[in-house]
């Protein structure tokens, strides 16, 4: 911890390694990611981004190496964990039901529910009132609450995902490939999303293959290759190229 | 992605309370085909359909399957299908009829039904979800294997309730406000299936591993532990069947509810239930359910072809589910 930024770094993933049988998907990764900055993954198809990115939500469990998130080892043993420790995740699929409404979205396996001795029912006034504050807040092309998913707009999707990783006063938000199936416009107001969510303290891990896009969002790159993690970067000190060559091993670390 | 312009907006929201109209006018068609069924009724047969006896006859030939409908709409909006069903009551009623279970009282005799339907929903479900077998196949195999079990516990005959056990029997020939108890167990179990359905995270659950499975497990729901609640929810409601039909029929018998697997299907089909899962509400079924009922008590009314009333409900089907697929597209 010779980094005088050190107390700032949120997440501290240390060689994390996970085989899928004989299939090596990490190798003793290594990355941090810190508070109010957006931190970026990049690397081909396969270099193992997603799969680190699972790690730390709690989905996969590496086979060896040690995850530390607000200074504490971590041991996840579902997204449920991760969750409650403060780490949200945007999918890359968004992980949204079409046929449930865009409240129901917000609030599934996390219901708010008013307890009548043993029975439980759902409180959806309550959930309905605090979706329409949520999405409110996000101030781009608002969907109405109550309408359900399947009707909603690529860029609304994708804001419905994002309000409901940052909603619930989380730390950390990963995303992956958060703009990849948008439009110029829609990219637009999504990055300006990432942009609040970073000023207002979140830490922001972002995969994205745009690297014009993590050019002018991040503040650190990590580069990950074949499983591995080839190089690191402050964004400001580097260029669109050498991240290429990283990514494509022209340049070795 | 899809047309704004021919979107209509408010009409198909899952379930929402404060639009209870858009939610009836969602079941509109049913409720017309079911007031034309009852018009074909009161023309045709004028002096026998509208009489109190035939419209508890009705009702009590509905609790039967009726109960079983709602088990089935549980796991075809979960995604899965349930062959079994028929059968699992069947054991349950001849397992709930032996004469070993018969000497602890009737008390004991609906405990039985209820954890035996309960137990092979369970297996069943266990089998799916942590044994990687297909609905259809898992469940088929239940079918099959339960009916057979029957049978060996029956030695093939029909096993009567005894005559110290006839509180039993007077679930079905006892009057409550003029309607059998067993119409009650019917209405208790709708309400209670609704409830939960709609107003419960098991609910909410449901409609989450049926519509998308993938976005279930990444939201943090033990969907495999779930798809087997749901399997063993539907054994439950076989069970609480099997005590009906033992109140019907006052026996137990390997040959109770055959085919019924495929009139509950078609009732929650006909409701507007996907079958892919993900959609569907227990309203509808029951409606499905009651159209159903109807035809067959208007073609025993009027002393039509029993073959000819099959082939009424194959069509029946057929239209449903064009029905559904036009409405569908304009909402989607």
């Amino acid at each position: 911890m010779s980094n005088p930024n050190g107390r700032d770094i949120l997440l501290d993933c240390r060689d994390v390694s996970l085989t899928f049988g004989s299939v090596r998907a990490l190798v003793d990764v290594s990355l941090t990611a810190r508070r109010g900055e957006i931190t970026a993954l990049v690397g081909d198809n396969g270099a193992g981004k997603s799969t680190l990115v699972r790690c730390v939500s709690g989905i996969h469990r590496p086979d060896s190496g040690r995850i530390l998130f607000d200074g504490e080892e971590t041991a996840f043993h579902s997204p449920e964990d991760a969750r409650d420790a403060g780490i949200e995740t945007v999918h890359q699929n968004l992980a949204l039901v079409e046929d449930l409404t865009v409240w129901q979205n917000l609030f599934l396996n996390r219901e708010i529910v008013r307890r009548f001795g043993p029975v439980a029912l759902l409180d959806r006034r309550a959930m309905q009132a605090r979706a329409k504050r949520m999405v409110s807040a996000l101030a781009v092309n608002v969907p109405e609450v109550r309408s359900r998913v399947r009707r909603l707009s690529g860029g609304q999707r994708q804001a419905v995902a994002i309000c409901r990783a940052t909603g619930f006063s989380s730390k950390l938000v990963i995303m992956d490939e958060p703009t990849a199936a948008l439009g110029v416009q829609e990219t637009a107001r999504v990055e300006e999303l990432i942009v609040r969510l970073r000023d207002e303290g979140h830490a922001v891990l972002l995969i994205s293959h745009n690297f014009a896009q993590v050019m002018r969002l991040s503040q650190q790159v990590w580069v990950m290759r074949a499983g591995r993690r080839v190089g690191g970067r402050r964004t400001a000190d580097t260029t669109g190229e050498e991240i290429v060559g990283l990514i494509t091993g022209a340049i070795e670390n | 992605m899809t047309n704004h312009s021919i979107r209509r907006p408010g009409r198909p929201y899952t379930g929402a309370g404060l639009l209870g109209a858009v939610g009836r006018a969602r079941h509109l068609g049913l409720v017309l085909a079911l007031a034309l069924l009852a018009l074909v009724g009161l023309v045709t047969v004028p002096e026998t359909f509208a009489t109190t006896s035939n419209v508890v006859t009705v009702l009590a030939l509905a609790a039967t399957i009726g109960v079983i409908t709602v088990g089935m709409t549980f796991v075809i909006i979960g995604g899965g299908i349930d062959l079994s069903v028929g059968a699992v009551m069947a054991l349950a009623s001849v397992w709930a009829t032996t004469l070993a279970t018969q000497s602890y009282g009737p008390m004991v005799m609906v405990i039985c039904a209820v954890l035996v339907g309960t137990g092979a929903g369970l297996l069943s479900g266990f089998l799916i979800s942590y044994g990687r077998m297909v609905p259809f196949i898992a469940t088929l195999a239940m079918l099959v294997a339960a009916r057979g079990l029957a049978e060996r516990m029956s030695d093939r005959r029909t096993q009567l309730v005894q005559p110290g056990n006839s509180a039993l029997v007077d679930l079905s020939s006892g009057r409550v406000l003029g309607l059998p108890p067993i119409v009650f167990v019917f209405a208790a179990v709708v309400v209670a299936g609704w409830v939960v359905l709609n107003r419960t995270t098991f609910g909410r659950r449901t409609y989450a591993v049926g519509g998308n499975p993938e976005a279930a497990k990444l939201a943090g729901i033990d969907v495999r532990r779930h798809t087997m609640l749901l399997y063993g929810l539907s054994g439950l409601c076989c069970g609480i069947a099997a005590v009906i039909i033992m109140a019907r029929t006052t026996t137990g018998s390997s040959t109770h509810g055959d085919l019924y697997e495929l009139d509950a299907i078609a009732a929650v089909i006909i409701g507007g239930t996907l079958l892919t899962g993900g959609r569907g509400t227990i309203g509808g079924s029951i409606l499905g359910l009651l159209i159903f009922t109807l035809i067959t008590n208007l073609f025993i009314l009027n002393g039509l072809n029993t073959s000819d009333q099959l082939i009424a409900k194959g069509l029946i089907i057929v239209i449903a589910v064009l029905l559904q697929r036009r409405s569908l597209r304009s909402r989607t």
